[in-house]
């Protein structure tokens, strides 16, 4: 990396999109548990939300799988969603009933519901 | 892995402070880290296992550590791991630096 790449990366970031396209396990719509998992690797699947039920707003297209990226092993590129949870789902009944928290996931990190 | 850096639904985390005017770097050994990880990373390691490498840090000492104390610690464990070099080399240089400065 130059002096000149590392200004451009500093400036512009590094997309991590991928450039084929691959099948989308879940739709808008969609109500999807986040997988309950906890493994010793990267993860970009926080606590807080494993085994909680959410609803698939947006499909924001496909990504490099940063779980398996971090260990160094395929890119196994997947699409990536924005996942509605509501607060009393995460947080139990003293949450705000109307508050919701979206969050990124990625397919692996996902089960039908 | 469940890190220390996973602290959504954490109690007692205070609000994050706000400075004004905040400078980019508190001092100048932050720059020094952050341009010596930036060019190591950028060059060899992909992103998301330099994520994972500040997450590695103990639990006790990732949440007692500066931004820029988790990022060093990143970078001497990749560096370590990987073989570009030895723990041991790591000391030794700091001791030399250590007796240059007395």
């Amino acid at each position: 990396m130059t002096a000149a790449q590392a200004e451009e990366l500093l400036r512009n970031g590094l997309s991590c999109r991928a450039e084929n396209d691959t099948f989308a396990q879940f739709q808008v719509g969609d109500c999807v548990r986040a997988r309950v998992m906890h493994p010793q690797t990267y993860t970009r699947l926080p606590r807080y939300v494993r085994g909680k039920v959410g609803i698939i707003v947006k499909d924001r297209g496909v990504y490099v799988f940063p779980d398996t990226v971090g260990q160094r092993l395929d890119t196994k590129p997947q699409h990536v969603y924005s996942v509605q949870f509501a607060a009393q789902e995460l947080w139990g009944t003293n949450a705000p009933a109307n508050d919701t928290l979206f969050i990124d996931l990625f397919d692996d990190h996902l089960e039908a519901v | 892995m469940n890190g220390p850096h996973d602290i959504g639904g954490m109690h007692n985390m205070e609000p994050i402070p706000i400075e004004e005017n905040e400078p980019v770097f508190h001092s100048e050994w932050e720059a020094k880290v952050f341009a010596m990880s930036f060019a190591t990373f950028g060059n060899y390691f992909p992103v998301d296992e330099t994520r994972h490498a500040s997450e590695r840090m103990p639990p006790g000492q990732y949440l007692s550590s500066s931004y820029y104390e988790r990022w060093l610690y990143a970078l001497e464990l990749l560096i370590t791991e990987h073989n570009f070099v030895t723990k041991a080399e790591i000391e030794e240089r700091i001791n030399q630096l250590a007796q240059s400065k007395t």
